[in-house]
């Protein structure tokens, strides 16, 4: 059995219903994200698993204990918050030892545990400032290890990195999967940016309007969409209808399904035995830094392409262009 | 930015009518004599050494504050956890409380104790305790907009969750994480309510009457009998107002600024 | 639904036990008491049927309403402008205004009608000055007359229009200003055509805050005269409280009235906020 089950949730707000009898399963120590286009109900989701939020109907089971009538704060279940929520009035080293101070633990172990976690975020030297003397990068890290040294049994995640730069967001994953590993803490993140979830889950569960539209792992969902919403929501896939990829690559008898998603780096200009060809105009150059995107027209059919960019390749609008692509990267979308 | 001479006279013209019966005020109640010349005849500190020797103002005084801090204190145990619970937990509620507050505005003093002697005048609670409550009343509109405001500025809804998660009861999140960041927000509606209070005469002057003077019915008193005792009376009042005035300006401003502790 | 919350019954239930003590309980007690004959006997509109064929307090009624509508429309104006001129100075400027425009807001009532006694009263300054230099006219001006009333309520008016209105200019944006001249508005066609129009429901607004605030004073007229100003609120408090002629049935119901007033006065400038706004949309 899982060490978190969620089974047969419903939840309606104002008669509309937002999660549509979800069932869901993590292991222990595994990472697993929440991925979807805001207003799917992934933040509902896991608001009701931290009990935030009470479902209409379903079971919430955690290491083997039903707690879907269990208080929030009995839970032991940790959360961060997009809006990080430190308490403005504390310290950094106060904020981090609230958790423990509500457990009534021993001065000296508070200590101990929060400067122990403190190391872990690095954020030493910080100990002492107030959560409005931090950047916002530093403010997530503290809310962070607020949430991490109460060990709880499972961590979540609201968009955490969101309001975030970049750069520091960049940095911020790459500190919380390798706290995650290090500390084996199953962890649910909520996120609506695809990379980010590929970048740190072990799983990724993708939610369109209150159902689940698929679950795997990241490298299956990104090259094997099982569907329409999937493909056009995780990267830049190229949708296609029958007719659309027909009159592309030329080759009717092979294509039986309604919509085809193409990935943009699948093509390339070697060519390919047993592949597809497909020869058109190019328009639409953009440099996109390291990647080069272009459209390549053909059969009054437009589709994205992306290579690497190569300093000796020089392209030019309206250049007729041959390009190649295996059979498996047409995907047929159900 | 180039201005116009006559934003200045506007200015001007509003502060002159504001200052000048406070200026006046001030050196009528250091006058001497004050009659048939146009400055005073002489200047003294006569009418306040009066002021201060005399028992009765010492006891309105201390009655004015007495009451103010009561009903002041009421408000903030009361309507603090009051407003707070609404806000976060019975949103619906606040329509109710908001008609409350225009309640307030239609019903000012001398209507509220017309009905306040006829319900209670006569009857075992003491009328001064019925003025409290009238006061507590009173306050109302200004501790739901600070508490509100207060709350909404720290999103309130956010930090309960975040201490909920890490096992705070909803008592202990309201006590210690609420509570200390809302307390200079609702330390300046308090001392707004404060100090209008202290200047209220309508309730306490119908409802109680000659049995509880206070500072305000005792100046009324005083116009009829000494005019430069009652002047010293107003500079008075009107000093605890700017030493009230200036608290709220500087919790006021400290809180914006984000400065340190 | 959320978990039950103990919290939030511990906190309401004191709450509302004195906002019914001391807000509904009064209110229901004087709107009861508004029909009983004199004495709390029977039921009657005969408090009503006096106050409307009662002359006296037909003009007492006109009288607050007039010196209310006059006080504020004088503050409202003066603030409109000095408002504006507020804002065009340095914020250091414009805090210290607003600070002494909020520790004059203070000064009323009891105070306020003495500080004006100083100046204008019978041997006040003012009148000593005018003589001394022989302005007649000026000196004969008679504080205790309604035009000194009127003097004393623009004076507590004044700073609240001021602090109404000084937010609402912020609310007109430096944006549309600059856009509006770059289209090739002048500034009185700015404001004419979207300052006036954008910031017409806040001064309706304070505009109904201010005629309740005048239609609701009591001390300053009282302090001045006792009760011989003819006003609604000074004839309550007359009927309610006076020794000789009390008759707190009448006082009620005259105090219902006066409510009634203002909570016309209220939906009249909802009523109004809501049709501008919807012109604007």
């Amino acid at each position: 059995m899982s060490y978190v089950t969620i089974e047969n949730i419903n939840k309606s707000f104002n008669d509309q219903q937002v999660l549509h009898n979800l069932n869901l399963a993590f292991e222990e120590g595994e990472f697993v994200t929440l991925l979807g286009p805001s207003g799917c109900g992934k933040s509902t989701l896991l608001r009701i698993l931290a009990g935030l939020t009470t479902p209409e109907a379903g079971i919430i089971k955690i290491d083997g204990k039903d707690v879907t009538n269990v208080k929030p704060k009995d839970r032991k279940v940790g959360m961060v918050f997009q809006s990080y929520a430190l308490f403005p009035n504390m310290t950094v080293e106060e904020n981090i030892a609230f958790g423990l101070k509500m457990q009534k633990m021993n001065k000296e172990v508070i200590a101990k545990k929060v400067s122990r976690m403190i190391e872990l975020v690095e954020l030493k030297g910080k100990e002492k400032a107030y959560p409005r003397e931090l950047s916002g990068g530093q403010q997530q890290r503290v809310a962070l290890a607020r949430s991490l040294v109460t060990e709880p049994k499972v961590l979540l995640l609201d968009e955490p990195l969101s309001a975030l730069d970049a750069q520091i967001r960049k940095n911020l994953q790459k500190l919380l999967r390798s706290l995650q590993q290090e500390l084996n803490m199953t962890t649910v993140l909520v996120t609506h940016d695809q990379e980010e979830a590929m970048a740190v889950s072990d799983r990724i569960y993708i939610l369109n309007a209150g159902h689940i539209a698929q679950e795997g792992k990241p490298h299956d969902i990104y090259t094997r969409p099982a569907n329409e919403f999937v493909a056009r929501f995780i990267g830049n896939y190229n949708v296609l209808t029958k007719k659309q990829i027909s009159l592309l690559i030329k080759d009717e008898s092979q294509f039986t399904h309604d919509l085809y998603a193409v990935r943009p780096e699948a093509f390339g200009s070697e060519f390919i035995m047993d592949g597809y060809k497909i020869s058109g105009k190019v328009q639409n150059i953009m440099p996109l830094g390291n990647i080069t995107r272009y459209e390549i027209v053909s059969g009054g059919v437009a589709v994205t392409v992306e290579h690497l960019h190569k300093s000796y390749e020089k392209l030019q609008e309206n250049e007729l262009k041959t390009l190649y692509i295996n059979k498996e990267d047409v995907i047929p979308l159900t | 930015m180039k201005r116009p001479l006559y934003h200045y006279f506007m200015i001007g013209a509003v502060v002159l009518y504001l200052f000048v019966p406070i200026l006046a005020t001030l050196i009528y109640s250091f006058a001497t004599q004050w009659h048939k010349t146009i400055l005073p005849e002489g200047l003294t500190l006569g009418w306040y050494r009066d002021l201060f020797g005399d028992v009765r103002f010492l006891e309105a005084l201390g009655r004015s504050l007495l009451l103010s801090f009561s009903a002041t204190a009421l408000g903030l145990v009361v309507m603090v956890p009051t407003i707070f619970s609404i806000v976060l937990y019975a949103p619906k509620l606040e329509k109710f409380i908001q008609m409350l507050i225009v309640m307030t505005y239609a019903m000012p003093g001398v209507i509220i104790a017309v009905g306040l002697i006829r319900a209670y005048s006569g009857s075992r609670i003491p009328m001064i305790l019925v003025t409290v409550g009238a006061y507590f009343v009173g306050i109302l509109p200004y501790m739901y907009q600070g508490t509100r405001n207060s709350l909404r500025n720290i999103h309130a809804e956010s930090l309960m969750e975040a201490a909920e998660m890490l096992g705070a009861s909803r008592f202990t999140a309201f006590s210690k994480v609420i509570i200390p960041n809302i307390l200079s927000g609702i330390i300046v509606s308090s001392l707004l309510s404060f100090s209008i209070l202290f200047g209220e005469f309508v309730l306490v002057n119908l409802l109680a009457g000659g049995h509880f003077e206070t500072i305000q019915t005792y100046l009324y008193q005083k116009l009829n009998t000494s005019g430069h005792i009652a002047s010293a009376i107003v500079v008075c009042y009107f000093l605890l107002i700017c030493v009230l005035s200036t608290i709220i300006v500087r919790v006021t401003r400290s809180k914006k600024g984000g400065g340190g502790r | 639904m959320k978990r039950i919350n103990g919290m939030l019954f511990v906190s309401i239930i004191p709450f509302f036990i004195l906002i019914a003590l001391f807000l509904f309980i009064p209110l229901f007690s004087m709107i009861y008491a508004s029909f009983q004959g004199d004495g709390g006997t029977g039921f009657t509109f005969n408090q009503y049927a006096e106050i409307f064929q009662n002359f006296y307090y037909h003009q007492a009624f006109k009288n607050s309403i007039m010196i209310s509508l006059l006080s504020s429309l004088i503050a409202m104006v003066m603030a409109i402008f000095a408002a504006y001129s507020i804002t065009l100075f340095s914020k250091n400027i414009q805090d210290r205004i607003l600070i002494f425009a909020n520790l004059t807001s203070n000064f009323a009532g009891i105070p306020l009608a003495f500080a004006f006694i100083v100046l204008l009263g019978n041997s006040g300054l003012f009148t000593l000055l005018f003589r001394a230099w022989g302005w007649e006219t000026l000196s004969s001006f008679n504080l205790y007359s309604w035009s000194g009333l009127i003097l004393i309520y623009v004076y507590f008016q004044l700073p609240l229009a001021v602090m109404l209105l000084y937010p609402v200019y912020q609310g007109v944006q430096a944006g549309w200003k600059e856009a509006a001249s770059l289209l090739g508005a002048s500034s009185l066609q700015f404001w004419v055509r979207i300052g006036a129009p954008v910031m017409l429901p806040s001064v309706a607004g304070t505009f109904s805050i201010l005629f309740a605030n005048a239609m609701g004073a009591y001390a300053s007229a009282y302090a001045l005269t006792g009760s011989t100003y003819n006003l609604v609120t000074i004839r309550v408090g007359a009927l309610t409280t006076g020794d000789i002629f009390a008759r707190p049935e009448l006082g009620s119901a005259l105090a219902v009235l006066l409510g009634l007033t203002l909570i016309i006065a209220m939906f009249i400038n909802e009523w109004l906020t809501r049709k501008v706004r919807r012109d604007l949309l």
